[in-house]
């Protein structure tokens, strides 16, 4: 799951994406809100963390701007505006949550599953397909009802496969999942992974489509 | 005797007595003086009518006594001897005064006129006490109608100004009605002239309160508000903390815990000293001081924080360069200037303070190398939480908001400009004082 932190507090940013990288999650991080919003033109998210007061480009702008490129992709505003009317002119903006600071670490975690249940239509927080079941919450993965151990990679790849069964993900999607800007990713890393899900899942479980990518197959 | 009513009314009472007293007193005087003139000339008319009958004295006809008028007639024959008295018992006059004579009578005052025939001597007396008892009578009528007047005149008074009085009532009960929050201007409409300025007043200063709270309001919300991201930053950290997977994760998070809690203090730190160079307080104790000896320690404070950036800080100033300030506040002042300064300065740049006595006054300079402050940027610099673009961490974004504060109490100018380097030139102009 990749993340866009937009924030331009340096000491709050740097809290965020040691935690979000410890829940999991790929962080990208923007100071200001010109930045962002190039960001948001010319890379998949799966979810937003967006401040309001932001230099240049006010958060809301920046909300606005991607609304009306028709992105649909999940905001969290995270702000220390508490006002009524603040939060009306997020969520009305386009913003699928608002959260106040200081926030507590374990609230904004749940928060951000939440609007990614919803982004994909779910309303069971756990992801059930064919004899899999994974928890986005605890992390885990089971089997048959057995728990099946997976890196944090393996974990990953699987729940962006499991977030559309039947989608195609390519491997250079797969890869902006796993990994932030700032980040090298190994050569074969994809098919690595691909093949370990499949040695602890089964053979069958993921599938490929030879010169394409990777998908589930639809039940 | 604070009532405007009980010091109209006894003011009144006071001057109708006085004015019927004058009154009673000029009509008293007046009369005396008529009555005189008119006796008098009754006392003659009736000596020259008895001038015929002076040797029939003995069969005299006075004419009869008229009311009170207690006349007397006398009558002496030319050797002296008493020939007529109108009235035996009364007291005697044993002289004959010719014309018009002030007499007394066993301690009473008499009127006589003395007339001489050739048959003797003529002589009517009257005592002033008839006089006067008319003219006091006159006095006391003119007296009593004012007198009779005075309840009368004391109701109008008080229904006057009762009614005058009404819209400071009225006033009065729109105040009571207020609670603490409403600063709203009293409405002056009908209201007379004499009062119309007091109201004025009050709502010049209900103005200046109203502003003062609003002012207070929008200080502390703003500053709750910016507390929110130190706190926002420790509550991180301290999660962090808690779910450090390793020692060297557990370190780092200490580590960044212990920044966020500096940050916090050093922002409340800020905030008090924004709260305590309030312009709108007195000022406390004015010294005099020696700019530069202050600027030297501003400097000391701020060395730490140059040195870790690399940055060549330098204060140029003569010693005795002399203020009235407050040491401590200009202290803070030339630290937030010098701090700001080393902030948006790049590592390696310059910073310089500059000290001078001009006649003006006295002058202190600030110069970078950092990026300066566009002209239309320069005026909002000076509000609080402002910040521009990137700077270090931990900027307040009250720094140049207390330098303004702490210049304003001072009576002193802060102006921005470019540095020759291209960097910003803070100068602030003291005014001249005498030392």
């Amino acid at each position: 799951m990749r993340v866009l932190l937009v924030e331009d507090d340096v000491m709050i940013a740097g809290g965020l994406q040691t935690a979000l990288r410890q829940g999991g999650f790929t962080v990208d991080w923007m100071r200001d809100g010109q930045s962002a919003d190039a960001a948001l033109r010319n890379t998949a998210f799966d979810v937003v963390l967006l401040d309001l007061g932001l230099p240049q480009l006010g958060g809301l702008e920046v909300l606005r701007g991607m609304r009306r490129r028709g992105t649909a992709t999940p905001v969290i505003i995270v702000t220390a505006r508490d006002e009524v009317q603040s939060r009306i002119a997020g969520l009305d903006a386009g913003a699928d949550d608002y959260i106040v600071k200081p926030f507590d670490l374990d609230e904004l975690m749940a928060r951000i599953r939440s609007v990614l249940r919803r982004a994909a239509g779910r309303g069971d927080p756990r992801i059930r397909h064919g004899e899999l079941m994974l928890d986005p919450v605890t992390r885990t993965v089971e089997r048959r009802g057995v728990p099946v151990y997976l890196s944090a990679h393996e974990y990953a790849v699987l729940e962006a496969l499991l977030q559309r069964p039947g989608a195609v993900l390519s491997r250079a999607q797969l890869e902006d999942r796993l990994y932030g800007w700032d980040e090298p990713i190994g050569s074969n890393a994809v098919e690595v992974y691909i093949h370990g899900l499949r040695r602890k899942l089964g053979s069958d479980t993921i599938k490929t489509l030879r010169g394409v990518g990777y998908f589930l197959p639809k039940q | 005797m604070n009532s405007i009513r009980t010091r109209l009314l006894v003011a009144l009472v006071l001057l109708v007595v006085l004015v019927s007293g004058v009154a009673a007193f000029v009509t008293y005087q007046r009369v005396l003086n008529e009555t005189s003139v008119l006796f008098d000339y009754q006392l003659r008319q009736m000596a020259l009518s008895l001038r015929n009958q002076v040797t029939l004295a003995p069969r005299i006809e006075v004419p009869a006594d008229q009311g009170d008028s207690d006349f007397v007639v006398q009558i002496w024959d030319p050797f002296g001897t008493r020939m007529y008295l109108s009235r035996p018992g009364l007291p005697i006059i044993n002289q004959a005064v010719l014309g018009y004579a002030d007499l007394l009578l066993q301690g009473e005052p008499w009127r006589a006129y003395g007339l001489q025939t050739a048959a003797g001597v003529i002589q009517i007396a009257q005592p002033i006490r008839v006089r006067e008892r008319l003219a006091r009578a006159a006095a006391v009528r003119v007296m009593i109608p004012l007198l009779l007047l005075l309840p009368a005149m004391a109701l109008a008074v008080l229904w006057i100004v009762g009614r005058g009085l009404r819209p400071l009532r009225r006033l009065t009960a729109e105040v009571e009605r207020r609670d603490v929050r409403s600063l709203e201007p009293l409405v002056a409409d009908e209201l007379p002239r004499e009062i119309e300025p007091l109201v004025a007043e009050l709502n010049r200063l209900l103005l200046r309160l109203r502003e003062a709270f609003a002012a207070q309001r929008a200080f502390i919300s703003d500053a709750a508000h910016e507390l929110r991201s130190p706190l926002t930053a420790l509550r991180l950290q301290l999660q962090l903390l808690d779910r450090a997977p390793d020692e060297a994760a557990r370190i780092e998070a200490r580590g960044r815990l212990g920044e966020a809690v500096a940050r916090a203090i050093h922002l409340v730190e800020q905030l008090l000293a924004l709260a305590r160079s309030d312009p709108r307080d007195n000022i406390g104790n004015l010294e005099p001081l020696d700019l530069t000896a202050v600027a030297a320690q501003a400097l000391a404070d701020a060395h730490e924080l140059a040195l870790e950036r690399q940055i060549d800080l330098s204060l140029d100033a003569r010693p005795n360069i002399m203020v009235r300030g407050e040491r401590e506040s200009l202290r803070v002042m030339i630290r937030n200037l010098v701090d700001n300064a080393v902030r948006y300065t790049p590592r390696g740049g310059a910073v310089q303070v500059h000290g001078t006595q001009t006649a003006e006054g006295a002058v202190l300079d600030v110069m970078d190398t950092g990026p300066g402050i566009a002209p239309a940027d320069r005026a909002r610099v000076f509000d609080r939480f402002y910040r521009r673009g990137a700077s270090l961490e931990g900027g307040t974004g009250l720094g140049l908001a207390i330098v303004k504060a702490i210049a304003e109490r001072h009576g002193a100018q802060v102006t921005l400009a470019d540095a020759p380097g291209g960097g910003l030139h803070v100068t602030v102009k003291f005014p001249l004082r005498l030392v």
